[in-house]
């Protein structure tokens, strides 16, 4: 049965597009069949961080209008089989999806045998973000460690409870925390809010913790997902995310400063 | 030295038990089914009839009243004006209700269908109860009743009614009790670090507060218009 699965945050440029494009191509590349839908109409940049903008011919609104099929639209990754995009379109205004329209591809894309349908939110808590959270199951909610985006978080996670289409049938959606963009430099300064603190206010399961990492930016600048980045830890810490997000029991990392020892900068051991 | 006894007003919240059907083995049936899903709950529980059919069975009400304490249920009075259902009354012992009447009465204590209507609840309303946190944008309003919150609730989030309140858990948004005017309302929180707090009107804002109760458990209150606080411990 497929699991549709938004990433929301409510607050904007917190990373829920490069997450779901981390989480996506991680989930495809263990073999599930994944589709991700970019719902960020009018400012799409799914198919950036994934590098496929320029094989866009149709797009999720073009679908939703009824003017291509989804079999047209979709576009198939070429670094990860079973990794389909729906991109977002750049034309329109937002109010060209519908929830009805929606509902179709949504249930098609079931239908097509998907296992993963993961829809990339726009930011905000109005109309584009609720209709990013109403047909999903489970949600990924991503914060930054910082009081303006742990709010915004707690504002979507209250409208995910009341106003999905679960929360309507009486049914709870499963929630997820991702923490992203955490520096534990500044997080001993005080600088930055801690992951405890984090997760006992937005009493969420923490799905795991991402650095704040330059290969983020290069990554998405090279159009490739950065969990294919190998080696870096923003591509680990993804990993992780997917594994426990599929069930997997993982120790949390990334929390603590790496202290480079002035023995070894100085032996350059 | 007091006095022996006193009168005093009645304050008590009875539970009402509606009945719709004038079978008398069709009511306790129904009855039998509802009690057992929650046998501790129902156990002592006082209770008010009142018929909603006509009743042509001079010892339909004694029955009931026999049966109801047969499932240890406390039947003391019914709510009727008619004259035979007066008559049984007294008859069974019961106090006769004027159903204009609207002393304390908790919302209606349905037996399960047929007997009574359709969408019968059979539970009386209590304090409301809310599971997990209360997020910012949210406002929880319990009117004429208590408020309990298993959970934290967070900043920007609003939590209000007219009796007491409890929240177990962090308390971070703003907090309204007593707000029907009801300035014995208390307010218990497991961990205290509100925007605001309200009895009957009465408030303080998070900088007027002692930053000493920050992180406490707290017991808040009004003494002469102005709010108190206690450290539970
Ligand atoms: N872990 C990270 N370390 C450093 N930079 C990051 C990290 N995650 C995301 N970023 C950067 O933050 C910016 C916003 O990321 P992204 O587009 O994923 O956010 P978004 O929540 O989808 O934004 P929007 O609300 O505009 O859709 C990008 O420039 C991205 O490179
Ligand atoms: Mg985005």
């Amino acid at each position: 049965m497929a699991r549709v699965i938004v990433v929301t945050s409510g607050k904007g440029g917190v990373g829920k597009t490069t997450t779901s494009a981390s989480v996506s191509a991680g989930l495809a590349a263990r073999g599930h069949k994944v589709a991700v839908i970019d719902f960020d109409v009018g400012l799409r940049n799914l198919d950036l961080i994934m590098g496929c903008e320029r094989r866009v011919v149709y797009d999720f609104v073009n679908v939703v209008q009824g003017e291509a099929t989804i079999k047209q639209a979709l576009i198939k990754d070429k670094k990860t089989p079973n990794l389909y995009v729906l991109a977002a379109s750049q034309t329109r205004d937002k109010d060209a999806l519908t929830q009805e329209g929606v509902e179709r591809v949504i249930d098609e894309l079931k239908a097509d045998g998907f296992d993963f349908i993961i829809c990339d939110s726009p930011a905000g808590i109005e109309k584009g973000a609720q209709l990013a959270l109403y047909f999903a199951d489970e949600a990924i909610i991503v914060t930054n460690p910082e009081v303006s985006s742990v709010r915004d978080s707690d504002r979507i996670l209250g409208i995910l409870q009341a106003k999905s289409r679960r929360a309507e049938l009486g049914e709870a959606v499963k929630e997820h925390l991702v923490l992203t963009r955490y520096n534990p430099a500044r997080v001993e300064a005080g600088e930055m809010l801690a992951m405890n603190d984090v997760v006992e206010l937005l009493s969420v399961d923490l799905l795991g913790v991402v650095p704040e990492s330059q290969d983020v930016l290069q990554a998405s600048n090279a159009g490739t997902p950065v969990i294919l980045q190998e080696g870096t830890d923003a591509s680990e810490a993804y990993k992780d995310i997917v594994a426990r997000f599929l069930g997997e029991e993982k120790p949390q990392r990334f929390l603590t400063v790496e202290h480079k020892s002035l023995f070894r900068k100085l032996f350059g051991k | 030295m007091p006095q022996p006894v006193s009168l005093k007003g009645s304050v008590l919240s009875l539970s009402i038990l509606k009945v719709a059907s004038a079978d008398i083995d069709q009511v306790t049936q129904a009855l039998a089914d509802t009690t057992s899903k929650a046998p501790a709950f129902f156990k002592g529980l006082p209770i008010v009839i009142e018929l909603d059919v006509t009743i042509e069975d001079p010892m339909f009400l004694a029955l009931l009243v026999e049966f109801l304490h047969q499932q240890e249920l406390v039947p003391i009075g019914v709510r009727t004006q008619e004259k035979g259902v007066i008559e049984q009354a007294n008859y069974a012992g019961l106090a006769v209700f004027d159903p204009k009447d609207k002393p304390h009465v908790d919302k209606a204590l349905d037996s399960a269908a047929p007997v009574v209507d359709a969408e019968a609840k059979s539970l009386p309303q209590t304090a409301m109860m809310v599971r997990g946190a209360v997020r910012s944008g949210q406002q929880i309003v319990a009117k004429d009743r208590d408020l309990v919150i298993k959970g934290s609730v967070n900043p920007g989030a609003e939590i209000i009614a007219d009796g007491h309140v409890h929240v177990y858990g962090a308390m971070r948004g703003k907090l309204f009790a007593g707000s029907n005017g009801n300035v014995n309302a208390r307010i218990f929180v497991q961990k205290f670090d509100a925007e605001l707090v309200c009895i009957a009107g009465f408030f303080l804002l998070a900088d007027d507060i002692a930053p000493a109760y920050r992180g406490q458990a707290v017991e808040i209150y009004l003494v002469d218009e102005n709010v108190r606080f206690e450290i539970l411990s």
